[in-house]
């Protein structure tokens, strides 16, 4: 069955704009029904917070200009920044599938930038973010835009946060426990594994990774993810030609599912590699969860602009920056 | 075998799963908090006015397993208090831990904790149930019991908020009304102003709050009435109401408290600075609900169309019984209606003609009753118990109201429907 939660559900973050315009994701009250229609129920009354809260949405996110307190290029393509937030916000970020819009200071909002949380120091009180230059905006936040004057050296940037739905399929990831998990990444996806990793380390399981350098051309995890207690196998994950799964990975793949007890694939690549896994786990048939990392094009995170909207195969629409699916119901029917 | 499913395991539920076992089914209660009887467990009144005839009626029908229980329990017998008479009060702190026992001796399956949220159908036939874990139940015929309080969205849109009843919607989550997750929409009650929905009935104090003489009085009499201060009568306040049965003047004028094991208050609800101003209630609080100064549970937003039989219309294997199939109050209709539609589960499983009970007894009388009213904009408005109101009334009128054990006996003997619960087709 479809799960579709929302992410912000019975945070101090709830209910937002879309309960003030009759958008809720999860209470039919507040769909403009007006009767309880409560299949999510995720422990809190989302319409009695908006009635008590006035009927009105809770404080949006706040955004804080924090200092980037290290940089550290890992290859030409990927640098390492170290940000400097408060502890809290730490604290906040700490769990898998965690995420922030970054940003300029003095450039407009459309600038955001949403990045992975790659690690979270809630003592300290730092994050850690791995930014690969891609496009416009990763390219101004790497400073690497034509006409720029050694001078203007930005050491600081505007960060809006906490978010979370970086990880489709939390649940599953959440509730499992002693037994075995495949994280399988590749690229840039490295980074936002590493929480993943962790938290499945944290539930008694073993962990193994099969690492794909990718475009990035660079393993800025593996010595990480052994450090934390995984193995780590580096193995080409997609082939070059038409970016399918390898067939050497494939029956890698297989053999983990059907001989070795694997009860959990998380992918951390581009939608072909989800859309490989979630073949590959549907075709073996043993109830394998897949958890995959959230490769919609988010913009606002809030709801609101729509860009991230995707298309399901029973023909719902889900705005995927808020809802929390499994991952396979992402990449059915595709 | 036939498997029947069981959406809730309040009085409704717990007496079709009796009917249906007794049939020959194999049974699940799907129950979502940690404690089976639901409202049952705040109730208590049983056998007042027509309850009593509608008693016997059940019991001579052979599904008296349940009566036997509160009869077993009882507190006191035979009080009067306005506009009721020869009133049994069960002992709501004893009562369900024995239903559990009973409907495990009767090997019905009870899952607690185990919310529905959905369901999976071909055409008109339900296929199983989904659970909020997102794993499904599967059966062959579903009863659906899950009543029509709650949950806390509807209680604050149309009430004063989640008063903390014994539901515990925020602790066991809210009820889905599966009718309509199944594609029939639900009926509501309304009130008299036509909002909809309404308060349920009464409020339990801890008895150890209230003073000796109260308490002493409880304990001897099972009932007293305590003079509400001039200034505070609330007649208004009657309106809102789900028992009308207990809508009386007197109720506005008095505090009725009857001893179920906990002092209960009969009024939806009553602040406490008011209510402590009363001699003897200075240190009163409230066991159910926890906010019973504020408010009470909203009832009525959730009845599915049905037929006599207790069918839902629109969906082939779907049957409905308790507060689900119209606007009764009381456990004696819970379970008079759970127990029709426990045995004629078994019935649409074997494709045998279901089970309409006949108009010459209270029990048919009053689901047809219901049922023709419940079409009528003012019938929306009104609700239908054996123990007054407008059924009440009907049933004097149609000479369905007696006292006497042997007439119901004969009664239903006389059209051939002796211990017709108790048969076993399977």
């Amino acid at each position: 069955m479809k799960i579709s939660d929302c992410i912000d559900a019975g945070t101090e973050y709830c209910p937002c704009s879309l309960a003030e315009t009759g958008e809720c994701i999860m209470c039919s009250q507040l769909q403009g029904k007006v009767f309880c229609d409560c299949t999510n129920w995720k422990g809190v009354c989302i319409y009695q917070e908006y009635i008590w809260n006035h009927s009105q949405r809770k404080e949006n996110r706040q955004v804080y200009r924090c200092r980037i307190s290290a940089k550290e290029a890992v290859s030409p393509a990927v640098t390492v920044f170290t940000i400097q937030v408060k502890r809290t916000l730490a604290r906040e970020l700490k769990e898998p599938g965690a995420y922030v819009f970054l940003r300029i200071p003095d450039y407009p909002t459309f600038f955001d930038l949403p990045m992975s949380i790659m690690s979270a120091d809630e003592r300290a009180g730092v994050i850690k973010i791995a930014v690969q230059e891609r496009g416009v905006k990763t390219k101004y936040l790497l400073q690497r835009e034509a006409g720029r004057r050694e001078e203007q050296q930005r050491e600081e940037v505007l960060l809006r946060g906490p978010y979370w739905n970086g990880i489709l399929g939390l649940k599953y990831l959440k509730s499992f426990q002693k037994g075995k998990a495949l994280v399988v990444v590749r690229g840039i996806g490295q980074a936002p594994a590493l929480p993943v990793a962790k938290k499945l380390l944290q539930g008694g399981n073993e962990v193994e990774v099969l690492l794909d350098r990718g475009r990035i051309a660079v393993d800025f995890t593996g010595d990480l993810f052994r450090k934390m207690g995984c193995r780590v196998l580096e193995k080409q994950l997609l082939k070059r030609e038409d970016l399918t799964i390898t067939e050497e990975t494939l029956a890698y793949l297989q053999d983990s599912l059907l001989n070795k007890g694997v009860g959990l694939i998380y992918g951390g690549g581009s939608d072909l590699l989800h859309q490989g896994l979630s073949r590959l786990i549907q075709e073996v048939e043993r109830g394998a969860f897949f958890v995959c990392s959230n490769n919609a094009q988010l913009c606002c995170g809030e709801g609101i602009c729509g860009s991230c909207q995707t298309r399901l195969a029973d023909g719902s629409r889900v705005k995927r920056c808020k809802t929390q699916l499994a991952a396979l119901n992402i990449y059915e029917g595709r | 075998m036939a498997r029947v499913v069981i959406i809730g395991g309040g009085w409704a539920g717990c007496a079709a799963a009796i009917t249906a076992r007794k049939a020959g089914a194999e049974v699940v209660v799907l129950e979502k908090t940690d404690l089976l009887l639901g409202l049952g467990n705040v109730g208590g009144i049983m056998r007042n006015n027509g309850r009593f005839t509608a008693a016997e009626e059940i019991i001579a029908l052979g599904a008296g397993e349940l009566l036997a229980i509160t009869d077993q329990v009882t507190r006191h017998k035979n009080i009067n208090f306005p506009g009721h008479k020869h009133a049994f009060l069960y002992d709501v702190t004893k009562v369900e831990p024995l239903v559990r026992k009973k409907l495990a001796e009767m090997q019905v399956m009870v899952e607690l904790e185990t919310r529905a949220i959905n369901v999976q159908k071909e055409g008109s036939w339900l296929k199983s149930i989904v659970l909020a874990n997102g794993s499904a139940v599967e059966g062959d015929v579903f009863i659906e019991t899950t009543g029509s309080t709650g949950p806390m969205g509807n209680c604050l849109r149309y009430g004063n908020g989640c008063s903390m009843c014994i539901l515990r919607c925020p602790s066991y989550g809210p009820r889905v009304s599966i009718s309509q997750r199944a594609g029939v929409e639900d009926l509501l009650g309304q009130r008299g102003d036509e909002s909809y929905g309404a308060y349920s009935g009464s409020c339990k104090l801890a008895k150890n709050s209230l003073s000796k003489e109260i308490v002493e009085k409880l304990d001897r009499e099972g009932v007293v009435i305590v003079p509400v201060p001039t200034e505070d009568v609330n007649v208004k306040k009657l309106a809102y109401k789900v028992c009308q049965q207990y809508a009386l003047k007197e109720f506005a004028e008095n505090i009725i408290l009857l001893d179920t094991g906990y002092a209960k208050l009969m009024t939806s609800y009553y602040p406490l600075a008011k209510l402590r101003e009363i001699p003897g209630f200075e240190f009163a609080r409230y066991d159910d609900p926890y906010s019973g100064g504020k408010g009470n549970s909203i009832r009525y937003l959730s009845m599915a169309p049905r037929n006599n039989a207790l069918k839902v219309e629109g969906l082939s294997n779907l049957l409905c019984a308790g507060e689900k199939a119209g606007l009764f109050v009381g456990h004696t209709e819970a379970i008079a209606t759970g127990s029709l539609a426990g045995h004629n589960s078994v019935r649409l499983y074997l494709g045998m003609p279901l089970l309409e009970l006949p108009r010459a007894l209270a029990l048919g009388d009053l689901i047809a009753f219901a049922n023709e009213k419940i079409k009528t904009p003012e019938g929306l408005k009104n609700r239908y118990t054996f123990s007054g109101g407008q059924y009440f009334k009907q049933m004097i009128a149609q000479g369905l109201y007696t006292t006497d054990v042997e007439t119901v006996k004969l009664r239903v003997e006389r059209i051939g429907l002796t211990n017709i619960f108790a048969e076993k087709f399977l």
